[in-house]
Parts: structure tokens; C-alpha cells; sequence
């Protein structure tokens, strides 16, 4: 239970997670309420996510993820070309994520500690090797076995909660009039470089709201209270957050008593994230206040499009904001550090997690026949893929160094839309038609929730209508606004659409070729798939 | 070229049982054997209450008011692999109180299901071709060995040299140790002194072997057929520890005679294939509480394992 919720809520990347809610989500939506966000997020996450992932997991508790479900219970084509998507996703969350350790991750921790971090990615071969070492760091901790893993997964556990439990506790005990001095203090050592128009003292804690306006030339300024569009648009960016514990699927079959186990491990894997944002928010908005906190995602340098007006020692992430409340010194430096240290340890274990996931997803294509025979080699002295393993390390390291030729962070979301549509909603779908379906029907009459009902209709459906209508506020606010959407996504939505379109073809095309591979020899591949009448 | 099915511990379920016959014909099978183990593990008392029964079924208490409400619990622990038996409050809780009498409801449920499915494999098997074979595994009594060699088109082959084609099986129900004190479990040491008993029944030259299938309840020790997850001192799994369950008996005779094929079960969440030398060693794994029907089709061709293909449905 313990492992199974933490791969699902290592997944949700606690520190990562909330740096994307806050400096991306509210850098674009600058009128949104975090707090309000996240309990609409938790609200259709805790419902929908445990009863379809929950449900489908404990009634086929395989390991290899959704595509075991959707196989199974829509078809096999559908089944592959989704889960094409999937694994193309898991593999590029190595090209995006493994980039930020290095920055904002060590970049930050340098910086918190006096040091120069410039010399950190400078280059393409800088970019390329940092990454590359972490990336080698994650593949190790999985290459063993899951005993070595979840050892692992236990330690970086303990240091990324103990470092968000600091930071939490940093905003909490720091008054707004303690912020506004530290804040002003460091303004007048550290601001370098001001952009034109900008002194000093136009950088003030109850000036800054307004020089970023101007700077940044901001229609109607900052504002001083949310509002509902925005606050909607956050929930894009808060679904890091809440919309990941689904990687717990790509170990269902090695859970104990999958039945309690998948379920609850998904409740948890939201409530404690949902847990730790309702507690940054409400200390941020207590310490820093609305409208600064708005202000300070504009000039925060995320992916570099942040408002300059000025040249800062760090950036104004609310890690950032936490280390400007820790003032100076030597303990103040260690405080700092395990901060950083926080969002280190959960992004290096977001791209551990590529390596759990997409070498099942390869050995349950390769039981059911949908690729070559050596996908399903388990080595007998690690109990794991490592053949699976060690191509996903060759691919992932191809993509950093396409992400280090080519840096540019916006793939996030386009992958953010793929897992979306592709993974998300294909799945919400069969959870929906599940206890309804031909194919499945004896899957569902063993289904230990077969008989948990709500007004007569199985629970999972009603799980399957929250998911649907979650995500479809999802896509709204991805949606760029002249399709009528929010506009979270930008022009990348179309990057996402070539994506799915072209993961979708080629896992059609892998289908196509592996059944007629099979048929040449005399196999007829639907064996694999197809139900059994049992009379 | 000869279809092989091979499907192995279902353990009770009613629901798999009807699949593997019904898929014979379905994927063409000409030899199937469905290995242990055939038993189910579960007695799940309806105890009567107010007009109706109560049971706790997967954790859940659950209530039946009607014969409909009850018809369906009970095919849902049916196909579980679950046996049920009615009682009052009174009969529930005397034999609460009393092992052996929990033990003999459980064995006369256990056996009842037994002479039902292999009556019924006569009564689907009748004018077809396919050949049957069952095999008990280590959790199943020694008593349906008995009830199996009575049946008309259902063959036994525990201990017994079958031979089909050109090809010669023998199997092995037993299995080395096991924390559950299991009817059919024994020393490694007699384990592999029956195993070599067994293998003798082939021969005793390698050209003997050229077109030999074993067909091993237990899998092999140290390969990728045999692992599972560890367990505590009370029994419970350690998800995140795997151990090689097998048997080095099994290990060293398939090493030692290197047949063609070796077929496997015991331990359900290890599906795979792997070879030993010339050996295709395979364990089609098992999901019977989900009423899924996993097995391997293999197709046999002279001397040479063609292809094989996991089934599930």
C-alpha cells in the first residue's frame, strides 16, 4: 500500500508540481485563486481518478498500465494506438523533466548557497551532461528491481516531503509585515540591472505589483482580488499536481490486495498533495499577499519568459519567495538548501518514474504478442525488464539530447494535452462502458466493485462522468481562446495534436504489423485479446 | 503441426473452467492440458437471516434478500473459484467452533465442483476430437486423482508417460515447499528423486528427449518462471521483494534432459517463457479470481517448437 501510493504520488511531483501550478499556471492566469483552484481540482481528482483507475486496476490488477484496460474493454487497436501515446509521453517527460533538475533545480540550490550557477547549462554539452547524469541516476534506481527501487523511492520520499514540510513552515511563520521588509532588504542588496524606468525603490514590496504592470505591460495592471476565468484556467497547470497518481496502474500487478490497495493508494496519492498546496496557498496568501504573489509569477524567470525588471540573485518561484523569508546566514543556507533539495528529489523521481512505466507498458505489449518476443525477458536476478530498461535509457538519452540542441519547455504542454486526451479520456471512456461491454463481461462479474452501486448505476460510471467532465474542463482551459478555450496552451495545442495524431498512427501501424507478423507464422493474435465464452 | 493448450491453476473457478473447454474448438486445439491446481482455496458461508442470507465475500459484508440476490452472489463466488454452503446462524456458528467440520464442508463443496466439471468436459467433449488431459497440482487432495481416472474423455496423466503424435509428456503434480503446508508439497531431495523417477519414463538416451514435454506443476528454480513476492514472518507479501520459488529438481532434470518443452504453473504471477538450452520453458501465469482464462497455445512441429502464443480470455 505504502509503495503503491508513493509511486503514485511521487508522480504528482509535490515541490515540481507546485512550481508548475504557481509560476506557470499563475504567471498565466493572474487572476486566479490557487485555494479555490485546487479544491476544484481536488474535487473532480478524488472522485473521478480512484473509482476508474482504482476499479480498473483492482479488477485486472496487471502491471502495464491502461493499455491492459482499454485493450481489453474498447479494443485492441484502440487499446495499442493509446497507449502509443502513453509511451511516447513517458519517454518525452524524460526530455522535459530531466532539464529541470539541473534548472531550476540545481540552478536554484547553487544560487540559495552563494554559489555561481551559471556555469550549469550554459551550452548544449552542458545541458546535455547534466541532464544526462541524472538521467543515468534514474535509470539506475529502477535497472535492479523494484526492491532497490522502492528502497530508493522511500529516501527521496523522506527528503522531498521533508523539504516541502520547510517550506511550508517558512511561509506559514513569516507575517506580511516580516515579508515586506526581508523583501525590500533584499531588493536594495541584490537587484542589479534594472530594467528602464525601474529604480530600487520602484521594486518595493508595495510598489513591485505596479512596476511589473508597466514593465510587463499588463492590460488593467495586477489585480487585487481573483476572479473565476482565471481561476478555472489555473486548474491546467494544477493538474500536475492531482492528475498523475495513475502511474500506480503500471504496477498493479505487484500490489498487495489490489482490490483496497489501488484504490485508496489513489486517494491518498491526490489528498496529500491537495493537502500541502491548500497549506502553501493560504500561507502564501498570508505572508506575501494576492496580488505580490501574482506580481512575483510575472517576473519569475520560468522557461525565461518572465517579466525582467530587474536582474535577481534567484528566481521569484515561491521557493524562491521562502528562501528571500529564511534571510541570511549559515543555518539560513541549510534551510534554503533542503528547499531546493525538495524539488530535486521529486523531479529526478518524475523521471525515475519514465523508467517504471514505459518498459511495463513494452512487456505488456509483448504478452499479448504486439512486438518482438524479447519485450517480455524478465532477467531472473533483478526480477525486472531490463532489456525494456535499457532501450528506454538509449531513447531517453536520444531526446536529451534533442531537448539540449533544442531547449524549449513548452512541450509540457503539449504533453500535458496528449496525456489528456489520449491516456486520460480513452481510459475514462472504458471505465464508462466497462460493466456495459460484451467483451469484458466476465472481468466484471469477478470485479470485486461490481456490487458498489450509487442509484443503481455501478459506481465506476459515475467515476468515469466526474473524470470525463474534469478533463473536459481541462481541455477548455488548454484550448486556445480563439478555438473558445482559455488559452493555457498557446499555439502549442497544435503540437500536441500532431503528437497524438502521430502516436496514434504509428501504434496502428505496430498493431497492423505485429498481427499480420503473427498470422504468417499461424498465430492469430485476437487469441490474446479475445473473451472466451464461458458457455 | 500439432496445437497445444495449456492452462494451469484455476483453482475452483467455475467461470475459467467453462472457457477452457469452450476454447478448444475456438482456437483449435487438438491436445489440452489443464494442470493444477484444480481446487479452490475459499468456503464462503450464506448464513440464513430474516427470510434472506448474509455472507462476507472479498472483504465485504454483503446481504441477500431475494433468490435472485442470492442466485447472483453465489456465481460470483463460483466463478471466484469460492465454494458456498447454506447454513443457519446455528449450523454457522457450531461449525465455527469446529475445524475437522469446516475441513469436510470444504472438501465435499471442493469434490462436488470437481465431478461437475468433469462430467460436464464428457458431456461437451462427446464426438470431438480434442484430447484432455488433467493434471492435479500441489493444493489439490489426492482424492480427485481417483475421480479423474474414472471419466470417460478426460485423461489423467500424473506419474503416467502419455504420448500423442510422436511426442511423449510426463508430469509431476507435486511441488517442493511451500509456506502453506500444501496436500502435494515434499523435500527438495525427494522432490528430485521423483522428478528423475519420472523423466526415466521417457528413457534413458538424449535422442529419447528429442520430442519430450514435461509438464511440472512446480517451475524451475532460478529463472524468470519462479518468482514472486517474498513473504513476512506472518505470512503477508512483501510487493517490493521478489524470490525464485521454484524447484532445483525441476531445474535439474529440465537442465539434465533437455526436452523440447516444459510446462509450468504454481505460481501465478510469473507468466513468461524462457529457454534452458533447447528447452522453451513456459508458465502461462494465472488471474482465475478475475474470471480471466490465461494459457499458451504451442505449436508443435517434428522435432522443433514452432511458435507459441499467451492466450487470455
Amino acid at each position: 500500500m505504502l509503495d503503491a501510493f508513493a509511486v503514485g504520488f511521487m508522480n504528482q511531483g509535490l515541490t515540481p508540481g507546485a512550481w508548475v501550478f504557481l509560476s506557470l499556471g499563475l504567471s498565466t492566469f493572474i487572476g486566479g485563486n490557487v485555494v479555490i483552484a485546487t479544491l476544484i481540482s481536488v474535487g473532480f481528482a478524488v472522485i473521478g481518478f480512484p473509482l476508474v483507475w482504482g476499479i480498473l486496476g483492482g479488477s485486472m490488477p496487471r502491471s502495464g498500465g491502461e493499455y491492459v484496460y482499454n485493450s481489453r474493454i474498447l479494443h485492441p487497436v484502440v487499446g495499442i494506438a493509446q497507449s502509443f501515446g502513453d509511451a511516447m509521453i513517458w519517454m518525452i517527460w524524460i526530455f522535459a523533466l530531466a532539464p529541470l533538475i539541473v534548472n531550476p533545480g540545481l540552478t536554484m540550490l547553487f544560487q540559495f548557497l552563494g554559489y555561481d550557477a551559471s556555469w550549469l547549462g550554459n551550452t548544449w554539452w552542458e545541458r546535455f551532461l547534466f541532464s544526462s547524469i541524472f538521467n543515468a541516476i534514474a535509470f539506475l534506481f529502477v535497472l535492479f528491481g523494484m526492491k532497490v527501487f522502492a528502497k530508493a523511492q522511500k529516501v527521496i520520499m523522506f527528503f522531498g516531503l521533508g523539504g516541502a514540510v520547510v517550506i511550508g513552515i517558512v511561509l506559514t511563520v513569516t507575517s506580511r509585515a516580516a515579508f515586506t521588509d526581508k523583501w525590500n532588504a533584499w531588493i536594495d542588496v541584490n537587484a542589479t540591472d534594472m530594467a528602464d524606468g525601474v529604480d530600487k525603490a520602484s521594486l518595493h514590496y508595495d510598489k513591485f505589483a505596479g512596476t511589473v504592470a508597466t514593465v510587463g505591460e499588463i492590460a488593467g495592471g495586477i489585480p487585487t482580488t481573483w476572479n473565476w476565468r482565471d481561476t478555472i484556467g489555473l486548474l491546467v497547470a494544477a493538474s500536475w499536481l492531482y492528475a498523475y497518481a495513475y502511474s500506480i496502474s503500471f504496477i498493479a500487478g505487484e500490489v498487495k490486495r489490489p482490490d483496497k490497495s489501488i484504490i485508496w493508494a489513489n486517494v491518498f496519492a491526490i489528498l496529500v498533495p491537495c493537502t500541502f498546496m491548500l497549506w502553501f496557498g493560504l500561507a502564501l496568501y498570508h505572508s506575501v499577499g494576492f496580488q505580490f504573489l501574482s506580481a512575483s509569477t510575472q517576473t519569475d524567470a520560468m522557461n525565461g519568459s518572465g517579466v525582467v525588471v530587474a536582474t535577481f540573485p534567484w528566481d521569484t518561484s515561491f521557493i524562491g519567495l521562502a528562501a528571500i523569508m529564511v534571510g541570511t546566514g549559515a543555518f539560513a543556507k541549510v534551510i534554503m538548501a533542503i528547499m531546493a533539495l525538495s524539488y530535486v528529489a521529486f523531479a529526478i523521481w518524475l523521471v525515475t518514474l519514465s523508467y517504471l512505466a514505459f518498459p511495463r507498458i513494452m512487456f505488456a505489449w509483448g504478452m499479448d504478442r504486439m512486438g518482438p518476443k524479447w519485450f517480455t525477458d524478465i532477467n531472473p536476478r533483478y526480477a525486472s525488464p531490463v532489456k525494456n530498461i535499457l532501450l528506454a535509457f538509449i531513447i531517453g538519452e536520444a531526446l536529451l539530447l534533442w531537448a539540449a540542441l533544442k531547449p524549449d519547455a513548452s512541450v509540457n504542454i503539449a504533453l500535458t494535452g496528449l496525456q489528456i486526451t489520449s491516456v486520460f479520456f480513452v481510459t475514462a471512456l472504458a471505465a464508462l462502458l466497462f460493466p456495459y461491454m460484451k467483451g469484458p463481461k466476465s472481468i466484471w462479474d469477478s470485479s470485486p466493485y461490481k456490487k458498489w452501486t450509487l442509484l443503481g448505476v455501478p459506481v465506476i460510471v459515475w467515476g468515469a462522468i466526474v473524470n470525463i467532465i474534469y478533463l473536459g474542463v481541462l481541455m477548455y482551459g488548454l484550448f486556445p481562446t480563439k478555438w473558445g478555450g482559455l488559452g493555457a496552451g498557446g499555439d502549442w495545442t497544435f503540437e500536441m495534436i500532431y503528437m497524438m495524431i502521430a502516436a496514434w498512427v504509428l501504434g496502428i501501424a505496430w498493431f497492423f504489423f505485429w498481427k499480420q507478423k503473427s498470422k504468417s507464422v499461424g498465430v492469430d493474435v485476437s487469441v490474446t485479446y479475445g473473451e472466451l465464452p464461458p458457455d | 503441426m500439432l496445437k497445444l493448450f495449456y492452462v494451469t491453476d484455476i483453482h475452483g473457478s467455475n467461470v475459467c473452467y467453462r472457457k477452457f473447454l469452450n476454447a478448444l474448438p475456438i482456437y483449435g486445439i487438438d491436445v489440452a492440458i489443464l494442470n493444477g491446481d484444480l481446487l479452490g482455496k475459499v468456503l464462503i458461508p450464506m448464513v440464513e437471516k430474516d427470510g434472506g442470507w448474509e455472507c462476507h465475500l472479498m472483504g465485504q459484508y454483503t446481504e441477500m434478500k431475494t433468490q435472485e440476490e442470492l442466485a447472483n452472489v453465489k456465481k460470483i463466488v463460483e466463478n471466484a473459484g469460492y465454494y458456498w454452503c447454506h447454513q443457519t446462524r446455528d449450523e454457522f456458528e457450531a461449525m465455527q467452533q469446529d475445524p475437522k467440520a469446516i475441513d469436510k464442508m470444504f472438501k465435499n463443496r471442493a469434490y462436488s465442483r470437481i465431478q461437475e466439471w468433469l462430467e460436464l468436459a464428457d458431456e461437451r467433449l462427446e464426438g470431438k476430437s480434442h484430447q484432455v488431459y488433467l493434471c492435479p497440482g500441489n493444493d489439490d487432495y489426492y482424492e480427485i486423482d481417483d475421480m479423474i481416472s474414472c471419466m470417460k474423455l478426460v485423461k489423467p496423466c500424473d506419474n503416467i508417460l502419455i504420448e500423442f503424435d510422436d511426442y511423449k509428456m510426463v508430469s509431476c503434480s507435486w511441488s517442493n515447499p511451500t509456506p502453506w503446508d500444501t496436500p502435494r508439497e515434499t523435500s527438495e531431495e525427494k522432490l528430485t528423486e521423483h522428478l528423475e523417477e519420472v523423466c526415466q519414463k521417457i528413457g534413458t538416451r538424449d535422442k529419447d528427449f528429442e520430442k519430450a514435454i514435461f509438464n511440472f506443476h512446480v517451475p524451475p528454480h532460478g529463472y524468470s518462471l519462479d518468482l514472486c513476492p517474498a513473504l513476512t514472518d506472518d505470512l503477508k507479501m512483501k510487493a517490493e521483494e521478489k524470490i525464485h520459488a521454484g524447484s532445483i529438481g525441476a531445474k535439474q532434470v529440465i537442465e539434465k534432459y533437455q526436452p523440447l518443452l516444459s510446462l509450468h504453473g504454481h505460481i501465478h504471477e510469473s507468466r513468461g517463457a524462457q529457454k534452458s538450452g533447447r528447452t522453451l520453458m513456459i508458465n502461462p501465469g494465472s488471474e482465475y479470481s478475475e474470471g480471466i482464462l490465461k494459457g499458451v497455445i504451442v505449436m508443435l512441429d517434428k522435432k522443433k517448437v514452432k511458435d507459441y502464443v499467451f492466450t487470455e480470455g
